[in-house]
């Protein structure tokens, strides 16, 4: 457990570094950063004081959403900082934070000449999108509380608190494997060759290939793993979450960044909602439970509990 | 499995209540809680699933002896899968607003289980026609447990039935909500364990 | 090593079968489809605009479908709207090419027909025609101008925004002062039973009779819907006299949108949204009027 444990989070802190220093900095040296402020706010924070008459000016803005060049939005007032380095421009309207922004900033006027135009983009930090979407799939779209897919599965394996999680780990590797090819599949070859009517088939067959590739490589990298988590694997190919997948990331056209991160929620999400079920089945198996509801009957309503508890988790939006 | 022993009709009435797919085997529970909030989403997808556990059936049956015996899971997962592109693509084109309501839930059908084991256990022994009635009282009993749970969800939910206004107001609106389903299934299959235990009481007595 | 070829020639066998079903059922669907998805939407568009089964709309009523796409010059945008023209007695489409600022920069003629022109694909390549790289251009939105006896009667506004939970598509009916004529949710993913009520009469007819001005500050007010008003948005006025109706509406007409109970973020998303597409579309038509008028184009609109 602890050498896979411990390469995937080295993996994915890799992956988080990457994403933010792909995602971060302005395209242009004398500013330093802009970002929405409040509802209708953005700021601008540039390298060094600018000249406040040229600064307050709002002939010098332009900002629009970016599908709509030709709408300027307009401009109520502007502020600046004492120290002339942090402008903060205010709009009539409120702006609409999901989109992203564009603003020219026209001849920037500081150290007694112009630093040039710049044209930037303003817009909610990309990673923070990738961590909503991971967060989703996890928790406030949870795909067993919300979505109710994969419960065949989950009411099969969520009486013991071991096979839970045995359950959890082994569906998230092979949810995450087969995803991403998917989305291989799915980018470059179905949808060039307009074969979209494909999808069923090719999806479930990755998925069966994933199944059987992790099969063959625990068998021979780690027998002990095997032991533990092999029998899960065949009851992952009836798990409808595994096909959802890919179908949801074929619809939403995400790309790869994204997929991994709907992936990975997803399967955190089952192994989180099996480990929950567990504990409470566990309690249950020596409770009182009248005769005809012992078993499934009572595991379904104690999953409608938890179902009615995740949606208080709807709508929520954190980034 | 050996051959069956049933006759076609004692198959047929099986998959309806003795081996009810959503009520006794406890499979495909995924779209009954899903999306069994109305009557009309319960008859679509139980429609869906009739037609693919049929011809599904009836193909494996039909090619039985042709199978290879270390691929044929693969081959079943390959007819379910061709099946329900084309039952899904039907849908699409011709009730695209019924479609919608149903999400992703069609073009998941290839993820039943009890799609895939009654093609193990059933159509790869039996003959053609055998696997005929079964598939069709399996789909059936689908095509019932979907319809039962949308009658109560969508009457007590909403107050209509098939669009058309009942009670004309909502009487308990929680149950169109989703978690609903977890409950509806949940107390549903109680009752079928009360009726059960109910006949295996009377036959003891006898 | 036999075992192995008999397994592969019966997958690869088994495999090109299913396919040829697939695609065989793909071909056969995909024309009843797409007709039956355009009969939807004229469906909608017609009943928005207060014509359906009992009320036929007139032969001479025209709906003119017209695409704007933003088109990108090496850095400069434009914006390209692909208009339908008169040539004569028949119809073709032309693409005419406005600056940001609203001056008139070029047209083109395309070589599409109106039925081609529904189909994203044929625009595309009708563009590419005329706009060669490496000038990009990308399809923005789509308004319908339905004519009557040659004057304007409404424009049709379909629009997508961000909802609740993913996302909302509706076609607003405006008429030609931009008051709503009517709102019609097509498609949402909101929970039913709470914010999926916004499909119901009782919210999208509220939208109705609202003038341009009250639009454009349109706000959602957390109250519950009053009855009367409730049997008049759902149409069930039975027991009551012209007058009567008439003062309901004139009451309500200037209220602003009564939230659905448990759905007030569903509510505010669609006025909001509803807000948006009507300002920048009235914004935009102005100018487009005017570059068209500038220009002395045989626009069909």
């Amino acid at each position: 457990m602890k050498p896979i444990g411990s390469s995937l989070i080295a993996w994915l802190s890799l992956l988080v570094m990457l994403l933010l220093v792909s995602g971060c900095g302005p395209e242009h040296r004398f500013i330093k950063g802009v970002s929405f402020k409040g509802e209708n706010q953005i700021t601008i924070t540039f390298a060094g004081p600018v000249e406040e008459t040229w600064a307050k000016n709002p002939a010098n803005y332009k900002v629009y959403e970016k599908p709509d060049p030709d709408i300027t939005l307009p401009i109520s007032s502007i502020s600046l900082s004492p120290d002339r380095t942090t402008a903060t421009l205010a709009f009539r309207l409120p702006l609409n934070r999901g989109q992203a922004h564009i603003m020219s900033v026209k001849e920037i006027m500081a150290e007694g000449k112009s630093q040039g135009t710049a044209v930037l983009t303003v817009k909610k930090v990309y990673f923070g999108y990738l961590l909503s979407i991971l967060l989703g799939a996890m928790i406030i779209k949870n795909f067993v509380f919300t979505k109710y897919l994969g419960l065949c599965v989950f009411f099969g394996t969520s009486q013991k608190k071991t096979t839970a999680v045995g359950m959890g780990i082994t569906f998230t590797i092979v949810m995450v494997a087969s995803a991403m090819m998917s989305w291989f599949m799915y980018q470059f070859v179905l949808k060039p060759m307009r074969l979209d009517f494909l999808q069923i088939v090719v999806f479930i067959g990755l998925v069966s290939l994933s199944v059987q590739a992790v099969d063959t490589i625990l068998r021979k990298v780690n027998p002990a793993l095997f032991k533990a988590f092999g029998v899960y694997l065949v009851l992952v190919i009836a798990n409808c979450i595994i096909l959802a997948v890919p179908l949801l990331l074929a619809n939403n056209e995400y790309n790869a960044a994204e997929s991994f991160m709907l992936a990975l929620g997803a399967g955190v999400g089952f192994l989180v909602a099996l480990f929950l079920m567990s504990s409470v089945r566990e309690r249950l198996e020596v409770a009182d439970v009248p005769p005809t509801y012992r078993g499934l009957p009572i595991a379904f309503i104690t999953a409608g509990l938890f179902a009615l508890a995740f949606m208080g988790f709807s709508g929520m939006s954190i980034f | 499995m050996a051959l069956s022993k049933k006759t076609n009709s004692q198959l047929f009435f099986n998959g309806i209540l003795a081996e009810n797919p959503i009520f006794r085997l406890a499979l495909s529970m995924c779209p009954a809680v899903g999306i069994s909030t109305s009557v009309m989403n319960g008859i679509l997808l139980g429609v869906a699933v009739l037609f693919v556990q049929v011809f599904s059936s009836c193909t494996i049956s039909a090619i039985k002896n042709h199978i290879h015996p270390r691929i044929r899971i693969p081959t079943y997962t390959l007819t379910i899968a061709t099946w329900v592109t084309v039952i899904d693509l039907v849908l699409a084109a011709y009730v695209p607003e019924a479609y919608k309501a149903m999400g992703i839930f069609v073009k998941l059908i290839v993820a039943f289980a009890i799609i895939t084991m009654r093609l193990e256990m059933f159509a790869a022994k039996n003959p053609i026609v055998s696997s005929f009635w079964d598939a069709v009282g399996m789909g059936l009993g689908f095509l019932f447990g979907m319809v039962t749970l949308g009658f109560i969800r969508e009457l007590l939910g909403s107050g209509t039935l098939l669009g058309y206004d009942i009670i004309g107001s909502r009487p308990l609106l929680f149950f169109v909500l989703p978690a609903a389903g977890f409950f509806t299934v949940g107390f549903m299959m109680a009752i079928f364990n009360t009726v059960e235990l109910f006949f295996k009481r009377m036959k003891e007595k006898k | 090593m036999n075992q192995i070829i008999r397994i592969t020639l019966g997958l690869t066998l088994s495999c090109l079968v299913a396919g040829s079903v697939m695609g065989g059922a793909f071909i056969l669907t995909a024309k009843a489809k797409k007709h039956n998805e355009h009969m939807a939407v004229q469906d909608t568009m017609i009943s928005l605009l207060g014509y359906g089964k009992k009320n036929p709309a007139p032969s001479d009523l025209h709906l003119y479908q017209l695409y704007r796409y933003v088109i990108d010059e090496g850095g400069n945008k434009f914006l390209g709207y692909m208009v339908p023209v008169k040539q004569g007695e028949s119809m073709r489409y032309g693409l005419l090419i406005i600056t940001l600022e609203g001056a008139f920069k070029a047209f083109h003629e395309l070589e599409i027909t109106p039925e081609g022109a529904l189909e994203p694909a044929e625009r595309d390549s009708a563009l590419r025609a005329v706009l060669k790289p490496p000038t990009a251009f990308g399809f923005a939105d789509q308004t319908i101008i339905a004519k009557l006896e040659g004057r304007r009667l409404a424009y049709l506004l379909p629009g997508e925004f961000q909802g609740f939970k993913t996302f909302i598509k509706i076609m607003l009916a405006m008429d030609p002062s931009f008051k709503v004529l009517g709102l019609e949710v097509l498609e949402h993913e909101e929970d039913p039973g709470l914010g999926g009520d916004i499909e119901r009469d009782y919210f999208e007819n509220q939208f109705a009779n609202k003038s341009f001005e009250k639009l454009k500050g349109l706000n959602v007010i957390k109250e519950p819907l009053p009855d009367e008003y409730r049997k008049y948005l759902e149409g069930k006025t039975g027991g009551l006299t012209k007058e009567e109706i008439d003062k309901i509406r004139e009451t309500y007409r200037d209220q602003d949108i009564y939230a659905l109970t448990g759905a007030t973020i569903s509510s505010q998303a669609v006025t909001d949204g509803v807000k948006g597409m009507a300002r920048r579309f009235a914004y935009r038509i102005e100018v487009l009027d005017k570059v068209v008028a500038s220009r002395n184009l045989p626009v069909a609109f």
